[in-house]
C-alpha cells in the first residue's frame, strides 16, 4: 500500500510541472493587459509602459519562465500584480474558507444525494422514485446563481434567518460559520446532490437486481441487513470515485456562488485574477489548485485501493 | 504678499473653494451623534489601497477616507487646499509655495511634515499612473518642515488643476514609503479613518483616528475636503458586487448605504419607509471614441454620417434603464467649462442625413467595428443600439463582443481590428475642461489618431486650454476644442448618467458624491 502511494506521488510531479508550464504559456497568450487594467484607459502610453516595466511585463517570455520556476524552487509563486500581497500566502489565506464550504456542501451532498437515491431505488417506480427523481433533475437543472438570488431573498429578506451574504470563519464562531455558510453551501450542493442521488439509484437498481442479492431475499434476510450488509460496500465503489470528483469540483470553488454570498474563496480569487489578468495569481493559484487536486485523487485511489484490494496490483 | 495672495485668488479656482466657506472657523457641532458601526455596500471588488498606482472607483471608495493630499477638489471640483493651509505663487507663476497645515499626524502617531509631501511626490512621479500631472515641475524643495515648495519649467495655469485631480490623487503618505514598489504601500495615511482590516474581495474595516485634525478653514465637508470628521466608531466597506444580493442587504439592514442601485429597484426601495434613496445627478459620461487609424472611419465624412445617424435618447434610454440626461458636452451643466458649443452636432438623429454623407465620403459597405464587452452592461447596450442605428443608416455595423480586459487590452494596444471603443468617464468630466479632454489630445492610448498626433485646430485649442492664465480665454479655448471635437468626430458623448445610491432611513449627513465619504454622517437612534 506505502508502495502504491509514493508511485501515485511520484507521478504527481511532473503533472504539475505541466500544470505550471501550460498555465504559464496560456497567459502569456490570453489577449488581454494587466498593465490597462491597472491604469484604466486614461492613462497616457508613455505611462503604461513605465508601468509595464515596473511590473516586470516587458520582459521577453522566457525570462519571465526563468524567473517563474527560479522563484518556485525557493517556494515562492510570486506577488499579484494587483494585490500586492504574495501568491502563495493569499491562496493558503484563502483555501480554509473554500475548504469548509466544499466539505459543508460534500456533507449535505452525500447526505442527501445518497439517501435521495437509495429512497428511489428501494421505491422503484411508486410515487416516492417519481419525487427523488424530480428533485434530482431540478438541482441539476436549477442554475446556482438563481437559487442563490432567490434563497437571499427567501431566508434573508423575509424570514431573516440568514444574513445576505459574507462569511465567517468557524474558528472565529461556530454558529456565525454555520449562518453564513449554508445558503452558499446549498447553492453549491445542489447540482451535486442531483448527480449523486441518479448515481445512487442506478447503482443500487442493478446491485439489488444481482443474483446474490436475490440469494440473500431467498434466504429470508431482512430488507435493512440485504441493504446495509449486502449492498453497501458495492454501492459505494462508484460512489467513493464521483465523490472524490465532486469533492474536486466543490473545492475549486465557484465564482458565481462566491460573488453572490461575497463569500473571498478561491473561485473569487481566481475568478477576478482572471478578469485583471494577475498573471502570477493566476500561475500560482491553479498550481496550488491542481496540486490540491491531485492530491486528492490521491487520496480517492487510496481509499478505493483500500476498498477493493485487486486495485493495489494493478 | 497680499498682492500675491490677491493675485492668487484672482487667478485660481482655491478662490472658489475660499469663498464658499469663508475663513470663519466652523463650531457647529458635525456630528449629531457619535458611535455606531457602520456598513458601506459596493459594487465593485476592491484589490489595492495603494491610490498612487489604482485609478479604481472602489479603491478611492475607501482610501480617500484614509488618505488625503496637499490639495483636493471641493464638491465642484475646484482646486482647494487639503494638507496645506496656505498657498503663495510667485509672480512668474512658477513657484508654488505651500504651508502644512500645523499638528497633522499620521496614522501612526509621527507628525507629518514637508518631507513626507516630497516623498509623496517623489514616488508619485516614479510611478503614479496620472505622473504626467507632474510633468511640469521642474524641482521641488523642502526650506524647512512645514513648507513644500515646487518650481516649475515654465508657468502653467492648470497646474493645481493637475496636481488636485482626484482621479488618480497624490495622496501623501509617510516619507519611508517612498521607495514602495506599486501596490506595496502600507496604508498609513492622516485621514479620519484609519485601517483596521483589509481582506481583498470581501471587507475593508476603518475605525476613527482619534488623532486627526481636521481642517476648519472649510465649514462642513465639500468633495475630499473640508472640514472632516469620524463619527463612526467604525465603518465596514463590504463588497457586494450582485445588485441583487447589495439591495437586500441594505432591506435587511446588515448594511446601512450601498453604492449603485439599479434603476429597476428604484421605485420598489422607494416605497420602503426604511431607507432614503439619494441621487447625483450627474456621475458619469457614457461615450465611444472613434478609432482614427481604422478604415472606414479613418474617413472623417464617414464618421460624420455615423454621428447624424445617431438617436442618443434611444441609445441611453436602453443603456440605463431610464435614467438618464442628454448631455451635449464633454463637461457637466454647472460646471465651469460646460459649453454647447458643436452641440448642434449632437443628437441629429437624422439616417437621411447619414446617407447623404456616406455618399459623399464614397463608403461600399465596409465593415465597422463596434469593439465593446458584456462586462460592463451599460457599455454593450450603448453599442448594440448604436449599431441599430447606424444599420438603419446603411453602415455595416458589426459588434466585437470581448471580455473587458481583452477589450480594453485591445483599445490601448492596437490600432487595427475595431473602430469604436466604448466606455464610461467617471470622474474624468469632473475633473475640468483640460483634464476631461485630455483624453483626446496626443498622446493617449484609446484615442488612435494616425501617427498618434492629434487633429491641429484641436491640440490649438488643447494648449490654450492647459495654460493660459486666464480662465475666460480657458473657457472659450474649451468651447472650440469641443466644438473640433463634434466636428471632426473625434470622441462621441451619449450623455450623462446619474449614480443612485441607498441609505438606511437612520443614516444621516449622507451627501452622495463621486465617491464615498463616510465623515461626518452619523446614525441616528
Amino acid at each position: 500500500m506505502l508502495a502504491y502511494a509514493l508511485r501515485r506521488i511520484a507521478q504527481a510531479v511532473p503533472i504539475l510541472f505541466l500544470v505550471s508550464l501550460i498555465s504559464f504559456g496560456i497567459m502569456q497568450l490570453v489577449p488581454g493587459d494587466p498593465a490597462a487594467m491597472l491604469a484604466g484607459p486614461n492613462a497616457t502610453p508613455a505611462e503604461l509602459a513605465q508601468l509595464r516595466q515596473n511590473l516586470g511585463l516587458d520582459r521577453s517570455f522566457l525570462v519571465q519562465l526563468g524567473i517563474f520556476y527560479s522563484n518556485l524552487l525557493h517556494g515562492d509563486l510570486g506577488h499579484s500584480l494587483i494585490l500586492g500581497q504574495p501568491v502563495l500566502e493569499t491562496v493558503i489565506e484563502r483555501s480554509p474558507i473554500s475548504i469548509s464550504l466544499a466539505i459543508y456542501s460534500l456533507v449535505l451532498t452525500i447526505l442527501f444525494g445518497i439517501s435521495i437515491g437509495m429512497v428511489a431505488a428501494m421505491r422503484h417506480n411508486r410515487i416516492l422514485d417519481q419525487i427523488a427523481m424530480v428533485i434530482a433533475l431540478l438541482g441539476v437543472s436549477v442554475p446556482n446563481f438563481w437559487l442563490g438570488l432567490v434563497m437571499i431573498v427567501l431566508f434573508s429578506v423575509q424570514l431573516g434567518w440568514l444574513p445576505t451574504g459574507g462569511y465567517i470563519p468557524f474558528t472565529e464562531d461556530p454558529l456565525g460559520w454555520l449562518r453564513s455558510a449554508t445558503m452558499p453551501a446549498i447553492a453549491m450542493a445542489l447540482m451535486q446532490i442531483g448527480l449523486l442521488a441518479r448515481l445512487t439509484r442506478s447503482t443500487m437498481l442493478e446491485i439489488l437486481g444481482q443474483d446474490y442479492i436475490r440469494t440473500a431475499r431467498a434466504k429470508g434476510l431482512r430488507e435493512t441487513t440485504i441493504i446495509v450488509r449486502h449492498a453497501m460496500a458495492n454501492v459505494l465503489m462508484p460512489i467513493v470515485t464521483v465523490i472524490g470528483m465532486i469533492l474536486s469540483v466543490l473545492l475549486s470553488g465557484s465564482v458565481i456562488v462566491e460573488t453572490i454570498f461575497a463569500v473571498p474563496g478561491i473561485g473569487a480569487l481566481l475568478g477576478n485574477a482572471i478578469l485583471a489578468r494577475d498573471y502570477p495569481m493566476i500561475q500560482g493559484g491553479l498550481l496550488f489548485v491542481a496540486s490540491a487536486l491531485l492530491l486528492l485523487n490521491i487520496a480517492v485511489d487510496l481509499i478505493y485501493a483500500w476498498l477493493d484490494p485487486r486495485v493495489r496490483l494493478q | 504678499m497680499a498682492r500675491i495672495k490677491a493675485r492668487l485668488l484672482a487667478c485660481t479656482a482655491v478662490a472658489a473653494g475660499l469663498l464658499s466657506w469663508g475663513t470663519a472657523a466652523a463650531q457647529a457641532e458635525i456630528c449629531g451623534r457619535k458611535g455606531g458601526d457602520l456598513v458601506f455596500g459596493m459594487e465593485a471588488k476592491l484589490s489595492t489601497l495603494d491610490q498612487h498606482v489604482n485609478a479604481a472607483n472602489a479603491t478611492r471608495n475607501v482610501a480617500m477616507n484614509i488618505f488625503e493630499t496637499l490639495m483636493t477638489r471641493d464638491e465642484n471640483m475646484a482646486p482647494v487646499l487639503d494638507l496645506a493651509e496656505q498657498l503663495n505663487v510667485s509672480d512668474d507663476g512658477k513657484t508654488y509655495t505651500f504651508k502644512l497645515r500645523p499638528g497633522v499626524k499620521f496614522h501612526n502617531g509621527k507628525p507629518l511634515t514637508s518631507a513626507d509631501v516630497a516623498g509623496s511626490f517623489a514616488r508619485y512621479k516614479r510611478i503614479g499612473i496620472d505622473r504626467s500631472a507632474l510633468d511640469a515641475v521642474d524641482r521641488w524643495e523642502t526650506p524647512d518642515d512645514a513648507t513644500f515648495r515646487i518650481i516649475l519649467k515654465e508657468p502653467r495655469a492648470t497646474f493645481l488643476e493637475s496636481i488636485s485631480a482626484s482621479t488618480v490623487p497624490i495622496v501623501i503618505v509617510p516619507a519611508d514609503q517612498s521607495n514602495a514598489e506599486p501596490t506595496q504601500l502600507k496604508p498609513n495615511g492622516t485621514g479620519p479613518f484609519e485601517l483596521v482590516e483589509f481582506v481583498a474581495d470581501s471587507h475593508v474595516k476603518v475605525k476613527r483616528f482619534d488623532g486627526y485634525v481636521p481642517n476648519k478653514t472649510l465649514k462642513g465637508i465639500s468633495g475630499f475636503a473640508g472640514q472632516k470628521e469620524a463619527c463612526l466608531d467604525t465603518v465596514t466597506f463590504r463588497t457586494l458586487a450582485e445588485p441583487g444580493a447589495r439591495t437586500a442587504a441594505l432591506e435587511t439592514g446588515e448594511v446601512q448605504i450601498v453604492e449603485d442601485v439599479p434603476t429597476l429597484s428604484r421605485e420598489r426601495l422607494s416605497k420602503n419607509k426604511d431607507i432614503k434613496l439619494v441621487q447625483l445627478d450627474y456621475a458619469g459620461l457614457n461615450l465611444t471614441y472613434p478609432n482614427l487609424s481604422q478604415a472606414p472611419t479613418d474617413n472623417l465624412k464617414v464618421r460624420q454620417a455615423i454621428l447624424a445617424s445617431l438617436n442618443m435618447e434611444d441609445i441611453m434610454d436602453a443603456a440605463s434603464d431610464g435614467a438618464f440626461s442628454l448631455n451635449p458636452s464633454f463637461q457637466f451643466p454647472g460646471q465651469t467649462y460646460y459649453s454647447e458649443a458643436g452641440g448642434e452636432l449632437y443628437n441629429q438623429n437624422n439616417p437621411e442625413k447619414a446617407k447623404a454623407l456616406l455618399k459623399e465620403a464614397g463608403y461600399k459597405g465596409e465593415k465597422v467595428v463596434l469593439l465593446t464587452t458584456r462586462d460592463i452592461p451599460r457599455a454593450y447596450t450603448t453599442a448594440l443600439v448604436m449599431s441599430e442605428q447606424m444599420k438603419a443608416a446603411g453602415i455595416n455595423a458589426e459588434l466585437l463582443v470581448l471580455d473587458w480586459p481583452t477589450a480594453l487590452g485591445m483599445s490601448v494596444n492596437e490600432s487595427k481590428g475595431w473602430n469604436f471603443f466604448f466606455t464610461t468617464w467617471i470622474t474624468v468630466t469632473a475633473q475640468g475642461g483640460a483634464q476631461s479632454l485630455r483624453n483626446l489630445a496626443d498622446p493617449s492610448n484609446v484615442h488612435k489618431p494616425v501617427g498618434n498626433k492629434s487633429d491641429e485646430e484641436f491640440m490649438k485649442q488643447f494648449n490654450i486650454l492647459s495654460s493660459s492664465p486666464d480662465l475666460e480665454k480657458r473657457k472659450e479655448a474649451f468651447a472650440k476644442a469641443q466644438a473640433r471635437v463634434f466636428d471632426q468626430v473625434m470622441a462621441i458623448p451619449f450623455g450623462a448618467i446619474p449614480k443612485i445610491q441607498a441609505t438606511r432611513a437612520n443614516v444621516e449627513g449622507y451627501i452622495p458624491f463621486f465617491n464615498t465619504r463616510v465623515s461626518n454622517i452619523w446614525l441616528k437612534q
